[in-house]
């Protein structure tokens, strides 16, 4: 190691060294005047002029050392070059098996870089952590004002800790029409602790962030832009948001970004209200981030939280909640990325492996081709050419083709990429990020390098043999081993991919066939949400409801109709605790129980959503004037809380409010929280005439045999003469479910192609191995059909051999799909990792692709002329 | 690395050599290439051989340097070629290059005769 | 054109030969060459150097950094085992040249 470096030391010095010999040349002459009498300066002229140039002799020397290397470097490229020409068909083989691999490999990266490796866009982003509760409530961890306010008093590991409130709604006046925005209340000190500052105007100050202070607001980079022409004017300007007079102080940073990644237009102090008490502290919701203490590690703060965590949770969260909330402190980068993490490595994962098994399959060729060149490298070897030196030639070989691959790889990423985007569902992988920059190319001319270096290795280790000149003798037995390994293991690589993509589409067909709980075919939705301020009493929803139920309803032709106040799947709403729920006659529940959704629906809602009834009745009209409201479970909660008991007509408080509730039915069950989780635990409450339930989001369902468009306008016109300044989205629910399946579906196409590819490049792989030996075994196929072999089993042979190698493919890449298995657990469903099927179709769809590569190479090998096989040098 | 090919083949004469060898040639009169490159092998009794490739750019230098000149003729055989002779100033030249070689070539001879040293 | 008057090809044979006596640096060579001679042969120096670069890169010297009795730091450089049998080839050249030259110029 020391030796080593002394001679790094030594090559970086060269120049130097070379530059001392001569001086020290010089000096001697120098002395050599001086001691025949001649002055300083005479001897140094002297010198110098004996000499000439010392510059120039310098010059040559470098030369000496340079010209050799470089020379031989081109002679090298040249050489490849010729090499390349005269066998256009490998070249271009290989170039476009290499060139596969790199176009799928860095399209996949390019979408992948900005969720795994790229930086967070703040300083030091590595310091910056999202911390907070984690309870079945919420699937992001989040922190309630009065813990908050404590853990900020109290903490040791922050440099600094801030808050936001949940992004909201909100309509900036600035001209004739309201314009609805993304809008979030931040702490003052925000933009400080994520390191960053408004571009324009002021940061928020502690003033500003006081209960009862005039409002002001820091506006986005675009909103200004679009809303203000990017006039300087703006700053100071008041603007008219939610109806409330706000002062605009600064404009954020072009590149400013949320941290949980949300669209933020209007920001403004949240202006937390420290003297209220602890228990209206407590309901009120935030997300909290810090940045670390230098030094502090993410493990250390959590280990210096826990003990506050303990103290706040006790007072804070419901007790029938305690014992199912936990501290998270994560980074910021884990947060933003881990929804999307496993399918991302799972990506990156299968287009690797396509890479490595197209670099053995260049391997392959290369060592094939090198095999057949034997006799040209022993001549040079003979001439004398070094064994470095023909390293370095092989060398030069692979890294020009992959240089090529890797410009050929960068166009058909580019290619893959735009038909990526245009494939992927709205909003995964942020796709909408994903572009070729300088860190894809580099990725591109890494992966390039490193494969060249991979398939170049193989024929590079070859030592050329002069007995290779003498004689037409067969590859040498370790030199076949090696090839059938490489087929082996592009065999293994392809069994994985196979498998996973076969694990993945199984469990995309279980997804797919996977009841709902509802029909969503023809269902139409219409959302709407109404602003509190301009329904602000209990009386005023009750009208608007009321009214727009009226006017909904009357629509002709719409078919069957509902009001609710949220959709399934992911119903939205936070449910109630479990734990809250009383029976009448009944001890307690359970103490944990996690969440219970509910919904707020009108008779007509199971029908138009063909939510099946399976015990008892649906809501009825007359029900909705007054009386003990009705109630209908979920199967799954009826379940759970009456066993085998029959709910029907049980009487049960909701939320230990001493507010009793009916049980009049039981409904199937929906699956709410996505495809791949059990059903939730749900009630419905009848909508009632008489008083309109506590929220404003209102949604209109219609089981109608019009098209969208039509009832959409229909809707539209009835919404406007309600309220013009409400708008209203539509969708159909088949485009809202086929939403939560659109991801695996992505996901389970691209790992199949990637599959697919790494089949093809396996059967061709083979079938070149198998080629490469028939034709070095002609003679001898030869000599046995002259004996009397007959050609089946000649043929029987070989498909024999390709079985053997295909068979011990399979055996390592079963091996290799058991652990892939395990790691894509997440991805699956209704699928078990070790699914046994699965990895009985891989093998299947492999074999029959080995058996057909084989096919060519057997029928040859069959129909080898023994009199042709004979004369054959 | 070159390969080494057995000395034979490979007689390097230096430059200045050659011309020396060239005009001592010519001093028997007007010869073209071929017929020099012969007389050379010739009159070194087969220990010298000059290269085409050497030979030709050898005259153009030295007619360059006004030592020799040249005429188109026709040999023994018929065939148009050129014919290079001595100039005076050719001759003169000759002279300083042969008392230059022999005293090279003793100093040479010296360096070569002197003792190997306990290296 | 100049480079023929001077006995640039003979260049190494002068060098390989001043280090048969012994490990010598640059200087060295040129001083050995000249007194020998008796002031005849003369080493150019700026082409000496690029030429004891190629000699070592040929590996018939080997070149390692020492000090010389007057305490200066100089390259000394001495002859291999491989430039010794280059020495042997290329005097043996020389003598055949030597030869064939005085052949041609003994008068007739």
């Amino acid at each position: 190691m020391k030796r080593m470096w002394e001679w790094v030391k030594r090559r970086l010095s060269r120049d130097e060294e070379w530059r001392e010999e001569i001086e020290s040349h010089l000096a001697m002459r120098e002395e050599w005047h001086l001691g025949r009498g001649s002055t300083e300066e005479e001897a140094r002229a002297a010198a110098r002029k004996q000499f000439g140039s010392p510059l120039a002799a310098a010059e040559q020397v470098r030369a000496v050392h340079i010209r050799p290397w470089v020379e031989s470097a081109m002679q090298d490229a040249a050489y490849a070059l010729r090499g390349f020409r005269r066998a256009p068909g490998f070249t271009l083989v290989a170039c476009l098996t290499i060139a596969v691999g790199i176009g799928a490999s860095t399209a996949v990266y390019s979408v992948i870089d900005p969720l795994l490796f790229r930086r967070l866009p703040y300083p030091r982003d590595n310091q910056l952590v999202s911390l907070g509760y984690f309870g079945p409530v919420d699937s992001n961890e989040f922190n309630v004002v009065a813990s908050y306010l404590e853990w900020k008093k109290q903490q040791t590991a922050f440099q600094a800790m801030t808050s936001m409130r949940p992004g909201e709604h909100c309509d900036l006046l600035e001209g004739t029409a309201p314009v609805r925005l993304d809008c979030y209340r931040v702490e003052a000190n925000f933009l400080k602790t994520f390191g960053a500052a408004p571009a324009r105007g002021r940061d928020f100050t502690a003033d500003d962030d006081r209960p009862g202070a005039p409002e002001v607001a820091l506006i986005s980079w675009g909103l200004w832009r679009s809303a203000f022409g990017g006039s300087e004017a703006v700053i100071g300007k008041t603007v008219t948001v939610d109806d409330q007079p706000v002062r605009v102080v600064g404009v954020l940073g072009r590149d400013f970004e949320m941290p949980q990644r949300g669209e933020v237009e209007i920001m403004m102090p949240e202006r937390l209200d420290t003297r209220q008490g602890r228990a209206r502290n407590a309901s009120s919701f935030l997300r909290t981030f810090a940045r670390l203490r230098e030094g502090v590690s993410m493990e250390e703060a959590r280990a210096r939280m826990e003990p506050l965590f303990e103290a706040t949770a006790r007072v804070d969260v419901p007790a029938e909640l305690r014992s199912e909330v936990r501290l998270v402190v994560r980074g910021l980068r884990d947060r933003q990325i881990h929804e999307v993490k496993l399918a991302s490595w799972m990506l990156l994962g299968a287009v690797m492996g396509l890479l490595v098994a197209a670099c053995a399959n260049v391997a392959n060729l290369l060592v094939a081709r090198a095999a057949a060149r034997r006799r040209e490298l022993a001549l040079r070897a003979a001439i004398g050419a070094s064994r470095a030196r023909l390293v370095r030639q092989t060398l030069t070989e692979s890294l020009m083709l992959g240089l090529a691959g890797c410009v050929a790889g960068c166009g058909i990423g580019w290619a893959l990429l735009r038909i990526l985007v245009s494939l992927a569902p709205e909003g995964l992988l942020r796709l909408r990020e994903a572009r070729m920059d300088a860190r894809v190319l580099a990725f591109a001319l890494a992966a390039s390098a490193a494969s060249a270096l991979l398939f170049g290795m193989a024929p590079a280790l070859e030592r050329p043999r002069v007995e290779a000149m003498t004689a037409w003798s067969a590859a040498g037995p370790a030199r076949t081993l090696f090839r059938r390994v490489l087929v082996a293991a592009q065999v293994a690589i392809s069994l994985v991919l196979l498998t996973g993509a076969s694990l993945l589409v199984r469990s995309l067909w279980k997804l797919e066939s996977e009841p709902l709980g509802f029909d969503g075919e023809h269902v139409v939705a219409a959302s709407l949400a109404p602003r509190t301020r301009h329904y602000p009493t209990a009386a005023a929803r009750t009208a608007f409801f009321n009214e727009l139920e009226r006017r909904l309803g009357r629509i002709p032709g719409a078919g069957s109709f509902a009001l609710t106040d949220s959709l399934p799947p992911a119903g939205g709403e936070m449910g109630r605790p479990y734990s809250n729920i009383r029976i009448e006659g009944h001890p307690p529940v359970a103490q944990n129980g996690g969440m219970v959704l509910f919904r707020w629906v009108t008779p007509g809602y199971f029908e138009t959503m063909g939510i099946p009834i399976v015990a008892g009745r649906g809501f009825r009209e007359e029900e909705r004037g007054a009386g003990e409201p009705p109630l209908i479970l979920s199967a799954g909660l009826a379940r759970r809380l009456f066993g085998r008991e029959d709910p029907i007509g049980k009487h049960i408080d909701l939320e230990a409010s001493g507010h009793w509730c009916t049980v009049v039915g039981v409904a199937g069950d929906v699956k709410n929280s996505g495809l791949r989780e059990a059903p939730d635990p749900e009630y419905y409450r009848l909508r009632m005439k008489t008083e309109a339930p506590g929220g404003l989001d209102v949604a209109a369902v219609y089981r109608t045999p019009l098209d969208r468009a039509t009832l959409g306008r229909w809707i539209r016109r009835e919404v406007r003469e309600l309220d013009p300044a409400l708008p209203v989205t539509i969708a159909s629910m088949d485009e809202r479910v086929g939403r939560l399946r659109q991801q695996p579906r992505f996901v389970a196409s691209l790992v199949t192609v990637f599959a697919g590819l790494g089949l093809t490049l396996a059967a061709v792989g083979l079938y070149g191995v198998l080629s490469f030996v028939v034709a070095q075994r002609t003679r001898e196929i030869g000599v046995r059909m002259a004996m009397g072999a007959r050609p089946g089993k000649i043929a029987l042979e070989v498909e024999k051999y390709a079985g053997t190698w295909t068979g011990i493919g399979v055996a390592a890449g079963a091996a290799g799909s058991v652990a892939l298995g395990r790691a894509m657990r997440g991805l699956l469903f209704g699928v078990s990792p070790y699914d046994a099927g699965s990895l009985i179709v891989a093998a299947g769809v492999l074999a029959a692709a080995a058996a057909l590569a084989a096919l060519v190479p057997a029928w040859r090998a069959a129909r080898v002329d023994p009199a042709v096989a004979l004369r054959h040098e | 690395m070159k390969p080494r090919e057995p000395y034979r083949n490979r007689i390097e004469m230096v430059q200045g050599t050659l011309d020396m060898l060239i005009l001592q040639t010519l001093k028997w009169g007007a010869q073209h290439g071929y017929g020099i490159g012969q007389a050379i092998r010739a009159g070194s009794e087969d220990v010298l051989r000059v290269e085409t490739g050497s030979l030709y750019p050898a005259l153009h230098r030295l007619e360059k340097q006004g030592w020799v000149k040249s005429e188109w003729g026709q040999s023994e055989n018929k065939q148009r070629a050129k014919y290079y002779a001595l100039t005076a100033a050719g001759r003169k030249h000759l002279a300083a290059e042969q008392s230059r070689w022999g005293r090279v070539s003793a100093a040479i001879a010296s360096l070569m005769k002197t003792q190997r040293s306990e290296a | 054109m100049k480079r023929g008057d001077r006995l640039q090809g003979s260049l190494d044979l002068l060098v390989l030969k001043t280090l048969q006596k012994g490990a010598n640096h640059g200087f060295g060579i040129t001083v050995h060459v000249q007194e020998v001679s008796g002031g005849l042969l003369r080493v150019e120096e700026g082409s000496l150097y690029p030429a004891l670069h190629r000699m070592e890169r040929e590996k018939l010297i080997a070149g390692a950094w020492r000090t010389t009795e007057n305490g200066r730091r100089a390259r000394f450089y001495k002859l291999t085992a491989a430039g010794g049998r280059r020495l042997a080839e290329e005097e043996a050249n020389w003598a055949s040249v030597a030869l064939g030259v005085e052949r041609m110029l003994r008068p007739a």
